[in-house]
């Protein structure tokens, strides 16, 4: 049967079919996995968080008894809360997500240190500007002071230069009120750039300013009598699974809910959640995944369309083929046997094509940021505008469980458009097919 | 005649022929469907930036000390339809325990801000009602609109508001804060010199900020449809802006003035912009503004501000549509092989045609036509399929929700609450002509076949 040429044809087709779609899914899960993992290493294994502004009390109590645990790593204290914003040389303003932190705690669970520019290999001197070390620091995220250029780097001055920014909050008291209200109302305070922060995750870096812990606590009024905080960061020791070690430190939390049960301010514990990065960044997360559901649904019916093919060509041959047919029944064998030749004729079709259609997406995956490099220096043109994606390279390692997908759904695809044909074969009656006047 | 006939006769006895129209039908519908989505995206952001920023935008990045001068001379301007003055600033609004949002506070003067958009109909107390409107009255001193989504979040699973909860808060007080510039000249660290402090007065570098609060009671709740808009907007009239600023004793405001120009029907905004730029210099110039500022002030189109992203998706949809053009063009293989196979099965219609003198090119164009039918019949089912789908788009994805739990279409990650498709015509008559050629391509190999037949060799008696 490979002698008839038309085989090859739908070998072609099959394997420019499973080459278009491993390509497309490769990148497609390689920016999915590349931002699940960013968001990972940004935000720790585990968060505990309160859904409210006011934050929840005890933390510090929680982190010493959590910390215990064998299968916790690190822990980070964090403070979340909105502020205003204003570039005092420019009076421009904008509001913005405060993020208090412990710089060395919060390196420990996050990519914090990796992500700023001059203290990468001191983090704890995250919040000291280079001219002074004793003015307060602010680290801002990267897209809030600086441009990307087009191949998605951004200059930086040897020094950091001297920016001063004013940031006001809303200090709340533990019940959610206002804790000035007769006194002007909102906390400010002047902060000194001290470095920028580049997490890769284009929300974070254009909505996130970081300030030190204490400083952060006191401006929105959770430094006042029992102390609050809006969440902790946790990060597991390797190897723990991370829904059971959420399990885990749910497990922990509501026993010291339970604990605190007749402590003043019990009842802001309540509000707190335990999360797994997943789970914390559901609203951007879900996004991407459901992208790739409908890219793979998407695909699946134009697949339909190569499923249309191979029954053609199977049609053909065995109409082609009714003689050969008949006198294989006519020697004995059976319609199984019939059937058995031409399915597997169509598994080794879809194998065939298969391989071809991988080979060739490997070969243009191993080179596609060169292309795309020859094609950005050439004719400007990029598959992404790194100006405008937080896009590092096009991701094209292929994933093990993709390309089995895509093969078994090759080799299915080539099975169930033979499976008619093939019954047509089965059917065919040697005596019907091999009369003198037809032959 | 014959070749319609014939046509006909090989489409009624081969039912294998339909599925090569069903393929190319969704390889067509599945085609238009893509680009009608993304045309009806681009054509959103397009008509959202029309809206938001005016077919011209004029930002001096100060405060506009007399608004009124300047709207009444863009007016006298023969392109300008209409111009308003926008304060935009940022801040924080306490809503209750608990409950601060950031927001961008846009201080508006509603007659003149209805000419470019709609906001008394996206009011969700005029919405269904067009009794007992008081638009300005209900607008003025301490009181001012709040977009929905600074209120509430719409539902995880669904992405519906509940516009119930929303509408409680009509009557309630809520207070803003922001940063305001005040007169008063204070030293700054030089920029160039980290050792030195200096102090320039009269300009933004020697003045001080101030943070300043506002009580006021929510009038109305705004639902634009547009999530960056739901989320963040907080509708004030002009004047209590320019008070929270201090613009009175300051002469750079903290809250920054925009111009948003409207232009008449069929007016150019690129060659508009130039007449805007002299309006806007010479009064700047009376007012005495600093040089550097009135050099600084962007004066763009809407088109301009939001082409990189406009660029990027058209990109986008670009390769979408050439990767699904590639697999679509597996078609023609399809197409080649039902031919093929009607070419074969049919010789001998074509011997006995050839011995009653019919020509070559004439048999040929039996199955060229035969695809060219495939391909005409084959666009016309996917661009019934493609304009079906693209206009119940929203409905497909509602019941795709209900039916499967899998919400598709989110407004927090595609701006739109609704998705904006709408036909790309231009798009879809290209598809149609790029099927039509592929089916006659595919035609094409089964017709030569045919042309070569010998009927010598066919009609022969052994």
């Amino acid at each position: 049967m490979l002698r008839r040429r038309i085989t090859y044809l739908v070998l072609v087709s099959v394997a420019v079919c499973v080459f278009v779609v491993l390509v497309v899914m490769t990148i497609m899960t390689g920016l999915a996995r590349d931002f699940e993992s960013k968001n990972q290493r940004w935000f720790g294994n585990c968060i505990l968080s309160s859904d409210s502004l006011v934050g929840f009390p005890y933390y510090e109590e929680f982190i010493k008894k959590l910390g215990s645990e064998d299968f916790i790593e690190a822990l980070s204290p964090v403070i979340a809360v909105q502020g205003i914003l204003t570039y005092q040389d420019t009076g421009y303003q904008s509001s913005v997500q405060v993020m208090g932190i412990y710089p060395g705690k919060h390196s420990r669970v996050t990519s914090f240190a990796e992500s700023l520019y001059y203290h990468r290999d001191g983090p704890l001197r995250a919040f000291e500007p280079s001219d002074d070390a004793n003015l307060p620091g602010i680290v801002l995220g990267i897209d809030k002071i600086r441009d990307r250029d087009e191949y998605g780097l951004y200059y930086h001055e040897p020094e950091p230069l001297v920016y001063s920014f004013s940031l006001s909050c809303f200090p709340l008291t533990a019940r959610g009120s206002l804790a000035r209200a007769a006194v002007g109302i909102v906390n400010s305070k002047t902060f000194y750039y001290s470095d920028d922060s580049h997490s890769a995750l284009a929300n974070v870096d254009g909505d996130y300013v970081y300030l030190p812990f204490d400083e952060v606590q006191i401006l929105c009024g959770m430094a006042g009598g029992e102390k609050r905080a809006s969440a902790i960061h946790i990060k597991f020791v390797e190897g723990v699974d991370i829904e059971k070690g959420r399990d885990r430190v749910r497990a922990v939390w509501d026993k010291f809910v339970e604990h605190k049960r007749s402590a003043g301010y019990a009842e802001l514990l309540d509000g707190v959640r335990v999360e797994t990065y997943k789970q914390f960044r559901r609203e951007v997360m879900v996004a991407v995944e459901m992208e790739r559901t409908m890219m793979v649904f998407v695909f699946s019916l134009l697949g339909l369309i190569t499923v249309f093919i191979i029954f053609v060509v199977f049609y053909m041959i065995v109409s082609h083929k009714s003689k050969d047919i008949g006198i294989l029944k006519s020697v004995g064998a059976g319609d199984i046997d019939v059937v058995s030749v031409f399915l597997l004729f169509a598994v080794l079709i879809g194998l065939l094509g298969s391989a071809i259609g991988t080979a060739a997406g490997a070969a243009f995956l191993a080179e596609v940021n060169g292309l795309e490099g020859f094609l950005f220096e050439r004719y400007g043109f990029q598959l992404w505008s790194r100006a405008i994606y937080a896009i590092d390279d096009i991701p094209n390692k292929m994933d093990l469980n993709v390309v089995t997908a895509i093969i078994a759904s090759a080799v299915a695809a080539c099975l169930i458009a033979a499976v008619v044909p093939s019954y047509m074969a089965a059917r065919l009656r040697p005596v019907d097919t091999l009369r003198v006047n037809r032959l | 005649m014959l070749k319609l006939f014939l046509c006909l006769r090989y489409l009624r006895k081969l039912k294998l022929v339909f599925l090569s129209v069903a393929a190319l039908g969704l390889s067509v519908g599945l085609l238009v469907i893509v680009a009608s989505l993304f045309s009806g995206y681009i054509e959103a952001i397009r008509l959202t930036g029309h809206e938001v920023y005016g077919d011209v935008y004029l930002k001096p990045w100060i405060e506009i000390p007399e608004c009124g001068a300047l709207i009444d001379a863009l007016e006298s301007l023969e392109e300008v339809k209409a111009a308003t003055v926008v304060t935009e600033s940022y801040g924080l609004l306490y809503l209750g325990r608990g409950n601060v949002k950031g927001v961008k506070v846009l201080g508006i003067d509603p007659d003149s801000y209805s000419k470019f958009y709609d906001l008394e109909n996206r009011l969700l107390k005029y919405r269904h009602s067009s009794e007992g409107r008081n638009f300005g009255s209900d607008f003025a001193g301490k009181k001012g609109y709040i977009s929905i989504g600074v209120l509430t979040r719409p539902d995880e699973k669904t992405d519906v508001y509940d516009f119930d909860i929303a509408r409680q808060w009509l009557g309630k007080e809520v207070v803003f804060t922001t940063g305001a510039v005040v007169k008063k000249p204070t030293a700054v660290r030089s920029p160039e010199d980290n050792n030195n402090v200096e102090v320039v007065p009269g300009t933004p570098y020697g003045e001080r900020l101030r943070t300043r609060t506002l009580k006021f009671k929510v009038s109305g709740i705004v639902h634009h449809g547009i999530y960056f808009i739901d989320n963040s907007v907080v509708y004030l009239p002009i004047e209590t802006v320019r008070q929270l600023h201090s613009v009175q004793q300051s002469k750079y405001g903290g809250g920054q003035g925009a111009v948003k120009i409207r232009l008449f029907e069929g007016t150019e905004p690129r060659d508009a912009i130039e007449s805007v730029r002299r309006v806007w210099q010479k009064s700047a110039n009376q007012w005495g503004l600093d040089k550097h500022l009135i050099a600084n002030t962007l004066l763009l189109t809407a088109d301009d501000i939001q082409h990189a992203f406009l660029a990027e998706v058209h990109k986008q949809k670009v390769i979408l549509m050439l990767i699904f053009t590639i697999i679509c063009s597996a078609v023609v293989l399809l197409i080649f092989c039902i031919i093929y196979m009607i070419v074969i099965s049919k010789q001998k219609d074509i011997a006995i045609i050839k011995s009653c003198g019919v020509a070559n090119s004439s048999v040929a164009s039996i199955f060229v036509g035969f695809g060219g039918f495939v391909g005409i019949a084959g666009s016309a089912l996917g661009v019934l399929l493609g304009a079906v789908v693209t206009r119940n788009i929203n409905l497909i994805e509602y019941w795709i929700r209900v039916a499967l739990g899998l919400k598709l279409w989110k407004s927090s990650a595609y701006v739109f609450d609704k998705i904006p498709a709408r036909i790309d015509t231009a798009m879809t008559l290209w598809v149609v002509v790029f099927a039509i050629i592929a089916a006659c391509i595919g035609a094409l190999i089964p017709a030569i076949l045919a042309v070569r037949t010998r009927p010598i060799d066919i009609l022969r008696y052994e």
